[in-house]
């Protein structure tokens, strides 16, 4: 074929190729936040691919282990991880219940019943414009999950919330650390109150503090925890360490707060199965 | 294209993805260090000419935004022009040697990556998260990792025959 035509017909299908992805493009950008019926698609076609090399990989590590590395030891082991995981969801609401005032009977009764509405999951996805912005984990709406249904890490503590439920077996979860996440939170210590945004950069900002709080209301290293104004997270859940105490020139303070939940560990986290809105029937 | 072609990419796509799952559980900082795909794309496309590579990058694009689930076609769009530019300028200049093949790289790849964020902020009313300046280093590093890529493949063909 003559070198002329060649290059001709090159760059058709490059014309066309790119045709096809502003195509592509403007069929997702209309509808901002929300998955569109393309990407559902896509994620339902492409998820079993995806879960299919994670599983491999974890079949390939289970061989070793099983095989190789103590088999009955194992076993023990990962049989006692998952007992950690739930106690300390369990613990974790144990505190919460606490700081309620409420009677021992309805402690154990929110204990059973917060360990029949834990959904462990994991992390297959990150978000490539922030990594601290959503992350896409294995559960859909095929395993009952809703907007707004809180997301711990395997401590207990805060991790986000579900905004979107891409798929059968996929969803979106946006984290704490996202600059357009806004949790109603308090201080420890003399429970002063602020809200709660990420940084974009791993770490988050407790707002609206009124810059005339003294140091004996507020301090560094106190934990900040979810106050349940917001009608979103329960109150008493960890969210993170105030770490900086800043006072300049306006009228609040610039309050830095470290998450408690390691974005390097978050492999293994829990869905709160339970609609948002009855943790507020009361 | 022959099925051996086929094999090769299939083979080189899956050693991206893994890269991707495996790294972005230690480190999400290694996802903004190396371009992976990009390397598979301008491996395929410096062989087989621009309309593989633009084709490859489309696949490998798609790839990329499917993993990290944000807007389909942002590193497709960028990935098949650059894909297309690496299959045309390396049958106009030589790009064997490891220098020259490491300049190439650094070219196109940080052509992409402008691409790509212009692209990115473009379509989505985000600023991109630079990792601390951490992404503005990645056109060098995946270069450096792609010639000692290349060389290893050359060294193991060799080998072979």
């Amino acid at each position: 074929m003559p070198l002329f035509l060649k290059e001709r017909k090159s760059l058709t299908i490059l014309i066309a190729l790119i045709f096809f992805h502003f195509l592509l493009i403007s069929m997702q950008v209309p509808l901002g936040e929300k998955a569109s019926i393309f990407e559902k698609t896509v994620f339902s076609v492409f998820s079993p691919v995806r879960h299919g090399i994670l599983s491999f990989f974890r079949s390939i590590g289970n061989v070793w282990n099983n095989y190789f590395y103590l088999r009955n030891v194992q076993g023990q082991n990962e049989q006692m991880k998952e007992q950690i995981f739930y106690l300390q969801q369990e613990n974790n609401l144990l505190r919460n219940a606490l700081q309620k005032f409420r009677s021992e009977r309805e402690i154990e009764e929110n204990l059973l019943e917060m360990h029949e509405s834990i959904l462990p999951s994991r992390v297959i996805g990150l978000d490539p414009s922030n990594f601290y912005k959503s992350v896409i984990i294995n559960r859909g709406t095929l395993d009952g999950i809703k907007k707004n249904m809180v997301v711990l890490d395997k401590n207990g503590d805060l991790v986000g919330r579900i905004v979107d439920a891409i798929s059968l077996k996929e969803a979106r979860v946006q984290m704490i650390t996202d600059n357009e996440s806004g949790i109603s939170v308090f201080a420890e210590g003399n429970r002063i109150r602020g809200i709660l945004v990420g940084d974009g950069e791993g770490q988050c900002l407790m707002r609206y503090v009124l810059a005339t709080t003294t140091a004996e209301e507020i301090s560094e290293g106190e934990d900040v925890i979810t106050s349940g104004y917001d009608r979103i997270y329960p109150s008493g859940i960890r969210v993170g360490r105030i770490v900086s105490i800043t006072t300049d020139t306006s009228l609040h303070k610039h309050i830095v707060v470290i998450p408690y939940f390691d974005f390097r560990y978050l492999d293994q986290i829990a869905v709160i199965m339970k609609d948002p809105q009855e943790f507020f029937k009361d | 294209m022959r099925l051996n072609d086929f094999i090769r990419v299939a083979i080189g796509i899956l050693i991206s993805f893994l890269f991707y799952t495996i790294f972005s559980r230690v480190s999400p900082s290694f996802l903004l260090l190396f371009n992976v795909f990009s390397l598979v794309v301008f491996y395929f496309a410096v062989k087989k000419g621009e309309i593989f590579g633009s084709c490859l990058g489309t696949v490998c694009g798609l790839f990329q935004d499917y993993f990290f689930s944000g807007v389909y076609g942002v590193a497709g769009l960028s990935k098949t022009i650059s894909g297309f530019l690496a299959g045309y300028l390396s049958k106009k200049i030589d790009v064997q040697t490891p220098l020259r093949n490491f300049f190439f790289l650094i070219i196109l790849l940080s052509f992409e990556l402008i691409l790509w964020a212009l692209l990115f902020s473009f379509i989505v009313p985000e600023s991109i998260s630079t990792g601390g300046g951490l992404i503005f280093f990645q056109p060098v590093a995946t270069a450096v990792l792609g010639t000692f890529a290349h060389f290893l493949l050359k060294k193991f063909k060799k080998d072979k025959y």
